[in-house]
């Protein structure tokens, strides 16, 4: 059971002392969704310390990590520190630009605490990501471009398609089920190399091996990658060498998946 | 890759079309897919160009995505998508993870061949992606980074 802040169960404290605990705690919930979008350590950085300003402290510092973020706020003689867990790591820019829009508002000093609380609640709920048929078109023509940019052939498209196609609504419904992370990568690697493994044979294809990889390379983890190397440039070795470490270990349950199938397929990928 | 401006043509589609599929998986709202898209293009275009002149791939990915993270720092804001998201998906395209995935397989492979010789001849190719991943992977985010730390600091107030 989550415990809640510590200004909610010991409203004891001096009023100064609860309005800066507020602060933080809309600062730091700011932050988590911020890391749970996918954004880099420096803009919730800036995020963080812009929306901290604003609602009234005299400074703020934030300590970004890889499951966690630890917030220090200043105000009146008055200094305090919050850390708070974060969730799953993943990337939704809808929510990133509701959030950072949020924020510039806040920094102009247009919303009290309350209605600042009550507006990333808000922005949390509403934004949901596409349609799982949209998705899942957007990863079918996603991994079918990759195919044309790694030159497979023409008639391979079709598998290609029908397979990322499949292997995107099965990969949101394990995420929908809560199953771990790394484990719904190899089955949907399965799968998807699976099933363009098989479209291709049954047509005839020669290229069957790269059908196979192309087919899941929806499940490549981009944007953790660029951030892994981001945050090592800006000075976050710690977080960026983690990023990059979850990378790392994606790829290989990736590769684990598209081997799977090679082996039941007799294919070496 | 064929030397021609049809094949770049043809590779600047297929990187718009990449990048605007993998933005609608990161759930960029669809106003905000032009741009993804039209980096995208830019991306493949300036590495196909690149390889077509010479270039390895790890320097093709380079300029391709110090071109883009050029482009993009010097193109007025939006609030449909940030310049850091426009630049990962306009890269993304060129992400070799069709090389990662050979790379670890040939790696697992090296360990049940039958002979030493044979698990040497297995050893090369599967270094020679796994350093063709790690070269192009940094080359994409050096690429990327370094403009966005020249000119980011003159624009507090960007996305």
């Amino acid at each position: 059971m989550n415990p809640g802040f510590p200004h909610e169960r010991k409203p004891g404290r001096s009023p100064q002392r609860q309005a800066l605990t507020a602060i933080a705690a809309v600062a730091l919930q700011f932050g988590k969704l911020l890391m749970e979008s996918g954004a880099s350590a420096r803009q919730v950085e800036e995020i963080v310390a812009d929306v901290s300003t604003g609602l009234g402290a005299k400074a703020s510092e934030l300590r970004v990590g890889y499951a966690s973020l630890a917030v220090t706020v200043n105000r009146d003689d008055q200094t305090l520190t919050f850390m708070r867990k974060i969730g799953p790591p993943g990337v939704n820019q809808a929510l990133y630009q509701h959030l950072w829009r949020s924020a510039a508002r806040i920094r102009k000093g247009e919303c009290s605490v309350a209605q600042a609380s009550e507006e990333v609640n808000r922005v949390a709920n509403s934004c949901s990501p596409h349609s799982a048929i949209v998705t899942s078109i957007a990863a079918g023509i996603a991994c079918a471009a990759f195919g044309r940019l790694l030159d497979v052939d023409w008639s391979a498209i079709g598998p290609i398609f029908g397979a990322s196609l499949l292997s995107q609504l099965v990969r949101r419904q394990l995420a929908h089920w809560r199953i771990n992370a790394f484990l719904a990568v190899t089955i949907v690697a399965f799968i998807g190399s699976l099933l363009a493994g098989t479209g291709a044979r049954w047509m005839g294809i020669q290229t069957v091996a790269r059908d196979m990889v192309v087919s899941v390379l929806l499940l490549v983890p981009g944007v953790p990658a660029f951030n892994a190397q981001f945050d090592m440039l800006e000075g976050r070795p710690t977080l960026g060498s983690a990023r990059a470490a979850v990378v790392a270990a994606t790829l290989i349950f990736m590769t684990a998946g598209v081997w799977l199938a090679g082996g039941v397929l007799g294919v070496r990928p | 890759m064929n030397a021609s401006p049809l094949a770049l043509l043809g590779n600047a589609l297929w990187g718009a079309c990449a990048s605007a599929g993998f933005a609608i998986l990161l759930n960029v709202s669809f106003r905000g897919l032009p741009r993804c898209a039209a980096g995208g293009a830019l991306a493949l275009a300036v590495r196909t160009f690149a390889l077509q002149v010479g270039f390895t791939l790890e320097a093709a990915s380079f300029a391709a995505a110090f071109v883009v993270a050029a482009v993009v720092q010097f193109v007025p804001g939006s609030d449909l998508v940030s310049r850091d998201m426009i630049q990962v998906l306009s890269c993304i395209p060129m992400i070799p993870g069709g090389f990662a995935a050979k790379a670890i397989v040939g790696l697992f492979s090296i360990t049940v061949q039958p002979s030493a010789a044979a698990a040497n001849k297995a050893l090369v190719p599967a270094l020679v992606n796994s350093l063709r991943v790690i070269f192009t992977i940094g080359a994409l985010g050096t690429g990327v980074a370094i403009p966005a730390l020249l000119f980011r600091s003159h624009r507090p107030d960007s996305l």
